[in-house]
């Protein structure tokens, strides 16, 4: 028969699952380090792209003046500059992507444990309703 | 006030019984509408100007998620770029990319705000964006705002570049190049339109979380007020004295839009029917949710002179009774998304 209550929390569930609880089951299967982790590591990356097009763009810029003064540059000074603006931009995203990476997973995981109630809720309604012979 | 709120009822029941209709269909009209746009701005390849090309791409975006819309209309504007000038157009690519590793890819769920800014720049309503943004999202809107202004004015120095090209040399690329990039870094309009989109979504966002009665409502003015301020700041400072009509009327016409948006609370994620499938170990279920509608149209009532009709009420009120004792069993830590904690 049908049972109005149990359909109730199925759909409630369901809605979760098939909207933002996608998210939230994806992300349970990672330990929380190991998602922190694994975001800061693309973000590197994707900054890293940017970075490296970025000095392209510049590079094309200033390719007249480059070639031009190709013997007398101060390589040294060039090489130190682009490297520490690298190293910011770098702490900077990997550092960002730690702390919202991590809240972001903080917030799943509380969801998440409502789900779980939910679902022992449902699991309960059918113990009640097929007892055990 | 109250044929307006039926009014909006009807507007609401409707929107929920035929959103699994309406949702595609509007954004069929805004495909359409941004690449009409796009077309007409840098429409330098006559090959994508037929209309059944963009019949056929905006229908195909009526039914992708949005990101493809925007990837598409990206791309269209930049074949337009490359059928004028190759060399720009990688330029152009290597610009979004890099929006888009460093900015953009942080929200995600908001990718077509970086297509509705240009689109509704062209047609002269920008201001729409910060207001509606701080409306209903956080102060990290601004990112995907700010990345929308720079790339409508990408395409601007874009254009104004390829109509003072004359030849294909390779120092004239190389100067037509090095005169993109200053006219972008050194386009202070661009930079203060950033600021001001920046600070009206952020004076909407501040004013609508203020604790008084129609938050909302004075927070969509002040964010017009500051868009008009900012904008004539900026437009006497940069002296386009030509523009600040426009400006005002424009930004007084997008807060009218945003209240419209506001008013039908279409921005509400769960304002449209939903639906489920799921089964159990007897039965599969198709279960279609739809929201409760608070108030009801009139119905049209018949007063009967000659008859006694008490029963009717009587009858009415039972029901009413009874929704409100199987509402009783609804239970507020049921939802998996309200933010109360037990613990």
């Amino acid at each position: 028969m049908l049972n109005n209550n149990r359909i109730r929390l199925m759909t409630k569930l369901a809605l979760y699952e098939s909207k933002e609880g996608k998210e939230d089951i994806h992300l349970s299967k990672y330990y929380k380090t190991d998602y922190v982790r694994y975001e800061i590591i693309k973000s590197i990356i994707c900054s890293t792209l940017g970075y490296v097009l970025i000095l392209t763009l510049v590079f094309i810029y200033k390719s007249e003046y480059l070639i031009g003064n190709a013997v007398t540059l101060n390589y040294k000074a060039i090489g130190t500059d682009v490297l520490g603006i690298y190293i910011m931009i770098i702490a900077v995203y990997g550092l960002g992507t730690a702390v919202l990476s991590s809240v972001k997973y903080d917030k799943s995981r509380k969801k998440l444990g409502k789900y779980y109630k939910l679902l022992k809720r449902l699991n309960k309604l059918y113990n009640d309703e097929t007892p055990e012979v | 006030m109250m044929p307006l709120l039926v009014f909006r009822e009807r507007v609401r029941g409707f929107y929920q019984k035929k959103d699994i209709y309406l949702i595609p269909a509007a954004k069929f009209i805004f495909a359409f509408i941004a690449f009409l746009q796009i077309n007409r701005e840098i429409g330098y390849d006559s090959r994508f100007l037929s209309i059944p090309i963009v019949l056929a791409i905006s229908l195909i975006s009526a039914f992708t998620p949005s990101s493809i819309m925007v990837l598409f209309a990206l791309a269209l504007a930049t074949l337009h770029v490359y059928y004028i000038s190759p060399f720009l157009s990688i330029i152009v690519i290597i610009m979004l990319l890099i929006i888009y590793l460093l900015f953009a890819r942080f929200t995600p769920r908001l990718g077509y705000v970086l297509l509705a800014v240009p689109i509704l720049y062209m047609m002269g309503i920008p201001y729409m964006i910060p207001i509606l943004l701080g409306l209903i999202f956080t102060p990290i809107a601004i990112i995907p705002t700010a990345c929308g202004v720079f790339i409508y004015y990408i395409f601007q120095v874009i254009k104004a570049a390829i109509n003072s090209q004359s030849n294909t040399s390779v120092e004239d690329i190389l100067k037509l190049y090095t005169g993109v990039i200053d006219s972008l870094l050194g386009n202070k309009p661009m930079i203060m339109s950033i600021v001001i989109f920046a600070l009206i979504l952020l004076v909407v966002y501040y004013v609508r979380r203020m604790r008084f009665d129609y938050a909302f409502e004075i927070s969509i003015a002040a964010g017009a007020l500051t868009s008009i301020l900012g904008f004539l700041f900026s437009d006497l400072i940069f002296d386009q004295t030509n523009q600040i009509l426009s400006m005002i009327l424009g930004t007084i016409f997008s807060a009218a839009i945003v209240f419209v948006i506001h008013f039908f609370e279409l921005t509400l994620d769960y304002s449209g029917a939903e639906r489920v499938q799921f089964e159990d170990d007897v039965y599969y279920y198709y279960v279609k949710a739809i929201p409760k509608v608070n108030v009801t149209p009139p119905q049209v009532k018949v007063k009967h002179i000659n008859v006694k009709s008490s029963g009717h009420g009587l009858y009415r009120s039972e029901i009413r009774k009874q929704d409100i004792e199987q509402d009783d069993d609804y239970d507020e830590d049921e939802d998996i998304n309200s933010d109360n904690t037990e613990d």
